[in-house]
Formats: structure tokens, sequence, C-alpha cells
């Protein structure tokens, strides 16, 4: 099966579960969005231009699942996806503690960038410490699933090398 | 040289991407309703929504499931406090049926005492004679209370007996069921004399009634106040049973006491006139 097919199966089935069951488990106002996740780990594992690429298509669907303008989402996990492959090689993937530390960085900077889309747009109407709260929360969520995903996609990848 | 390549290609892809998404979010933002998901967003909707329609009625279906499950709880814990809350007041109502009778008579017991003619006292009954039930009982009043051995005890429904030992404050009553206990009776609608006995049971016996007496079932005795304990006039009880032997002279009749012996709570003890 080829790369693009797996991924794309993937970000899908956490785009619908996301929309479909984890939006009804709402914290402080975060939810948990596995989609953050499995950009970060793809740019750790195969670098910034697939980690960009899965974090643009996965944002875009959940865009278009949410029904809010297209690319806001997409903007920020292209941008969280590429810069956890800018780390790619300076960084021990084998630590542990690596998917949740990245993921939650990776949040915080995905909040950071909404935050300052919905200024610039005009659509985002939350003040700053609402959004802190609600960032650290959503951070902590995505972190807590960050290494099962991270496993999951490192064993697609090892199958994936082992096919070829 | 490679590296930077890389490096370089990185950065053009990059910036590529993030134009154009750029471009995407301010196309989206400069129409009507702020999104615009285009016919490729349109075609992956249609193939995804009724995907996640089924995810969202199984979603439902468990959140269902769930509050199901915990009302349940809830309902279990409310049937518990409104079970309590109904035990309580029951007890309430039981309480306050309790106090009403007492009420009501204490309120009789005090019709009575304006009518006799004695002075007296209310009194309760704290004790019972546990050996023998209808012979004797204690009373909270005694000697501090002007109590002498002898006094009529009494209550709205007829006569109860007499004390027979006082403290100063308590005294014994000897109801007129006991076998020791004999008053002096009339027969209310023929006015023939008699005596009533108690026999430790729940009726009286009534004896040395002439046998010229015509006395029926029904017939109500008083006392007759001739032996010195009892005022005249006093109800006793009804005759229930009459007894005729061949060739005696005199007959004999069991008799319900009037008041309720097995049953008294609150009763007047009359003093002597002073």
């Amino acid at each position: 099966m080829s790369r693009p097919l797996i991924y794309g199966g993937l970000l899908i089935a956490a785009g619908l579960v996301q929309e479909a069951w984890l939006a009804r488990v709402e914290i402080s106002g975060a939810i948990l969005d596995p989609l953050l996740p499995i950009a970060v780990a793809v740019g750790i594992l195969r670098g910034a231009e697939s980690g960009a690429v899965v974090g643009l298509a996965g944002g875009l669907l959940q865009d278009l699942l949410s029904g809010g303008p297209l690319g806001v989402n997409g903007f920020t996990k292209l941008v969280v996806g590429f810069a956890s492959g800018l780390f790619e090689r300076s960084i021990y993937i084998e630590n542990p503690l690596l998917p949740a530390v990245a993921t939650f960085a990776g949040t915080l900077l995905s909040e950071i960038l909404l935050f300052v889309i919905g200024q610039v747009t005009g659509l985002g109407l939350e003040g700053a410490s609402t959004v802190l709260t609600r960032g650290l929360v959503q951070a902590v969520l995505n972190s807590a699933v960050a290494p099962f995903l991270f496993r999951g996609i490192r064993k697609i990848e090892v199958r994936l090398e082992q096919s070829r | 040289m490679t590296e930077l390549l890389l490096a370089r290609r990185r950065a053009a892809v990059f910036l590529v991407l993030v134009l154009l998404t750029l471009v995407l979010l301010s196309s989206q933002t400069r129409t009507a309703d702020r999104r615009d998901a285009g016919l490729i967003g349109r075609a992956i909707l249609t193939v995804l929504w009724p995907v996640q329609a089924g995810m969202v009625r199984m979603a439902d279906g468990a959140a269902q499931t769930w509050q199901r499950f915990t009302e349940i709880g809830r309902l279990r814990v409310e049937n518990a406090r409104l079970r309590a809350e109904v035990e309580a007041l029951n007890r309430e109502v039981a309480q306050l049926r309790e106090a009403s009778a007492a009420v009501e008579r204490l309120e009789r017991l005090l019709a009575l005492r304006a009518q006799v003619s004695y002075r007296s006292v209310a009194a309760r009954v704290v004790g019972r004679d546990p050996a023998r039930w209808y012979s004797t009982m204690v009373v909270d009043r005694g000697g501090r209370d002007g109590v002498r051995p002898g006094a009529p005890v009494v209550t709205p429904e007829g006569v109860v007996g007499r004390v027979i030992e006082v403290t100063p404050f308590a005294s014994r009553v000897l109801l007129i069921a006991d076998s020791r206990s004999a008053v002096g009776v009339l027969v209310q609608s023929t006015r023939d004399a008699a005596v009533v006995e108690g026999r430790n049971t729940a009726a009286l016996h009534l004896k040395y009634l002439s046998r010229a007496a015509e006395i029926r079932r029904g017939d109500l005795l008083v006392t007759s106040g001739w032996g010195g304990v009892f005022p005249r006039g006093l109800v006793v009880g009804r005759i229930t049973t009459v007894e005729r032997e061949e060739g005696a002279l005199l007959q004999e009749a069991e008799v319900e006491p009037a008041a309720r012996l097995d049953r008294l709570e609150e009763l007047l003890i009359l003093l002597p006139r002073q």
C-alpha cells in the first residue's frame, strides 16, 4: 500500500473521530486534536517536508469537516509539522518523552498561530488569557495521546520500509 | 552542497505551501460566509458526511446509554432520599396523631373534671402490672398532689378503680377488674342495687342482684355511692350476659367495663372534699 493512501486514511479516520466523538468531550474549551500529534510525529520521523504536507492535509480536512474557513488549521498544522521536522536529525528519537514534549510545544505554537490568525482575520474574538488557558489544556491533552500515535506511525513507517 | 540544496528545497516547499495556504485563507475570509469549500471540498464532504453521520449516531447511542445508566444511579439516590423523607413524614404524622389523640383525651378529661363536684387531679399512667394486666397500674401523681389511699380513679368513659398505695410522687391504682375490687352499683334503669366485682379478666361480674330485678343486656350500671369510696352516679359498665339459676334468690351478670382498662393513658383522681 502506498504511503499517501495510508496517511490519507489515517488523517481521515483521525479527523472523523475528532469531529464525531472527541468534540463531545470538551475540557476548558479544549478538545483533543489527534491530527496535530500525527503531523508532529511525521515531521520528526520523516522530515520537515513530509511533516508540512501531512500537517497541511490534516488541517485542511479539519477545516473542511468543522465548517470554518479553509486554511486556518491548514496553516497552523503546516507550520507545526514543518517545525517538527527541522529537528529531525538533531534529536534522539528513541527518547520516550520526545513525542509528548514535541507535541506539547507544537500545540502551543499552533495555539499562538491560531490566535494571530484570529486577530488578523477578525475571526477570533477571545482574549489572550482564555486562549492561553485553553492552549495549555489542549497541549496537555494532545501530549497525552502523542506517544501512542508516535508509536503507531513509527510502525507504519517500519512496515513501509520493509515492503520496499 | 547536497545539504544546502536540500535545505533550500525544503524552505522552498514550505514557502510555497504557506503561500498557497495564506491565499486560500484570504480568499475564504473575503467570501460572505467566510467559507467556500469549493468543488473538491464538497466532493470530499459528500463522501465523508455519511460516515461522519454514522459515527455521530453511534456516539449519540453511547451517550444515551450512558445517560440512562447515570439516570438509574441518580434515580436510586433520589428514591432512597424520598423513602427517607416518607419515613420521616410518617413518623411525624404518627407523632401528630398521637398528640392529637392525647389532646382529645385531655379535653374529655377536662370536661369530666368540670362535671364532677369533687376536686380532682389529672394523672398519667406510668406503669402497669405486667404479670396481671388488669389488676393494678401506677400513675404519676402522689401524696404531694393531694392523692390519698382510697381515692376514686375515673376516666370520661367510666370508673377505673381506686388508689391503694401512695408515695409522694406516684400512686398505685387497683382497677375494678382486679379480683380484690368490689364496687356498689345501681342498675340505672331499674335502680336495683348490686355489687360489681373484678375477676382478673376483661369482664366484670355483677353479684347480689335481686332475682326480681328485671335487667337486660345493655343496661347501664352506675356507682351507688354507698360504699364510701366512689361518688354516686359514675358509670361502671354495661350488662352483657344475664345469669339466672333455677331456684336461686339472686341473679348475676357479666359486665363490660365502661372504661377501656387495657388502654388507659390519662385519668382523673378524685380527691376528698376539704
